[in-house]
């Protein structure tokens, strides 16, 4: 466990901005108890400065997981960002995208979202841009990249993808054992 | 009796040596080359290219030739011979000027101190053969201990002392010490180039380059003998304890830095105001923008102070 380079919380941070944008600042800056990013087995953790302290006196190789996994990075140093981080990104996120009771199943097995599944889209959201994907009852099932800004979308066909698949929470399902 | 036809002969004859020009030419009879600073006339030359040339080129060969035989000869069996005088025109230099060299330990010192060089004559007075002598070499004044016929023996001399040895000894190892600090000098000169270092930490960094190279990064090649391990670049992590406060001024920091705002998102909306200011304005003109916007709100006010009027 150690402390993220500059470069990889720069690459942690694009990513995240790219979903909550300026409220990025709300997971760095909290007013409950002070929180920070660390890595593990490249894997980045969301933890409190109490439990990572608590997490300091384990050994590395006992150590499985701790806080909570936000991503991981790959071998060539791109972020990943994990299922496991929807919990932060439906907070603060900026561009939502809520899909009908008959497509939330089609998402949750890891297909993009398309036109005749979208129940509602947060307005003036530009394309290739971080959305979560909620439920129409307001549950955060994932999220994904919008494939084209909002106004773009009224003239797609029914069947054209409107979001592209990135995480959704059949992932702690499907990739239990290499999630965490 | 009608001489004029034979001044007439002899004025063409001088006529053809003499040439008759604005500007005189320029004759270097050291080069044996001939200047002509005289623009060329446009209309001989317009009329006949070559005709022009060749004239030009009989006029100049004639100062010259007039020059070279006004030159003080000396007769030889082949004939009257004339040295060439000292060349007047100036080329320039084919190479640059040699750099200066760089000093010796010794002159740095002498600098430094303000210590001026005199220089010594090669010759020196010698009091009992009174007469000039080499200072070194030949006969020189250096072996003169050397070739006493009698010297003398210190008390505590060893059995084998030979005085003609000891002093040949000592004056091969000032030369031997003169030698090496030339030696030295030059390996200074050398050395103190930062062009020199310029290229060994090239080739160091060529060589460690082409050790991980291969397939297996240098992992299966052969090792020279004396071969050093290369050196990694080492990695260097914030302590894992660091304290939060200071992370968190590390983090907003470089979100400052990075803006966090990715440039692609920035391109559709400028600012991260909870209002839509373009949108709004659409919306509110009804899509013909916001000058029309603003002329509606003018012509508004208007129609409504005329209606008060009424």
């Amino acid at each position: 466990m150690r402390p993220l380079t500059e470069e990889e919380s720069k690459a942690v941070f694009e990513k995240l901005a790219n979903y909550i944008g300026k409220n990025l600042v709300h997971l760095i800056d909290r007013p409950d108890e002070p929180y920070c990013f660390r890595l593990h087995k490249d894997r980045v953790y969301y933890v409190s400065e109490s439990s990572m302290r608590l997490g300091v006196s384990v050994a590395r190789p006992s150590l499985i997981s701790l806080g909570t996994c936000f991503g991981k990075f790959s071998k060539s140093g791109k972020f990943k960002l994990h299922v496991t981080s929807l919990d932060y990104l439906a907070q603060y996120a900026k561009y939502k995208v809520w899909i009908k009771p008959n497509g939330e199943m089609s998402f949750l097995y890891g297909n993009h979202v398309l036109k005749n599944h979208l129940g509602r889209i947060t307005e003036d959201t530009p394309e290739h841009q971080g959305v979560v994907v909620y439920s129409m009852n307001d549950v955060p099932l994932g999220f994904g990249v919008t494939s084209r800004s909002t106004v773009d979308t009224r003239k797609l066909d029914p069947t054209a993808i409107i979001v592209f698949h990135q995480a959704d929470v059949g992932e702690y399902l499907r990739d239990e054992d290499t999630l965490f | 009796m009608d001489v004029s036809d034979i001044l007439a002969a002899q004025a063409e004859k001088h006529k053809a040596i003499a040439v008759e020009k604005e500007i005189p030419l320029d004759v270097d009879a050291g080069f044996l080359a001939v200047t002509d600073p005289n623009p060329i006339e446009k209309e001989s030359y317009d009329e006949n290219v070559e005709e022009y040339l060749q004239s030009t080129a009989r006029d100049g060969v004639q100062v010259l030739l007039s020059a070279l035989f006004s030159l003080p000869t000396t007769s030889s069996p082949d004939g009257p011979l004339a040295q060439l005088p000292p060349p007047t025109t100036t080329l320039p230099r084919a190479k640059p000027l040699p750099k200066p060299k760089p000093p010796t330990k010794w002159e740095k010192f002498a600098r430094a101190k303000g210590i001026q060089k005199t220089r010594k004559d090669k010759k020196e007075w010698d009091e009992e053969k009174q007469e000039w002598v080499n200072r070194w070499g030949w006969k020189g004044k250096n072996k003169e201990e050397e070739t006493q016929w009698l010297s003398e023996v210190p008390a505590n001399a060893d059995v084998d002392y030979d005085p003609t040895k000891k002093a040949r000894d000592e004056r091969k190892a000032r030369v031997a010490k003169n030698e090496r600090q030339h030696l030295q000098n030059l390996a200074r000169a050398q050395a103190s180039g930062a062009e020199r270092k310029q290229r060994k930490a090239d080739i160091d960094r060529t060589l460690a380059t082409t050790r991980v190279s291969t397939a297996s990064m240098g992992k299966y090649d052969k090792k020279l003998d004396g071969e050093k391990k290369l050196r990694e670049v080492k990695r260097k992590f914030e302590p894992t304890e660091v304290s939060a406060d200071v992370e968190k001024k590390n983090n907003l920091a470089l979100l400052a830095k990075i803006g966090n705002v990715p440039a692609k998102r920035s391109k559709h909306e400028g600012n991260d105001a909870a209002i839509n200011v373009r949108k709004a304005v659409r919306f509110a003109s009804k899509g013909e923008g916001g000058v029309a916007l603003a002329r509606r709100a003018e012509g508004k006010a208007a129609r409504g102070k005329a209606g008060r009027r009424k």
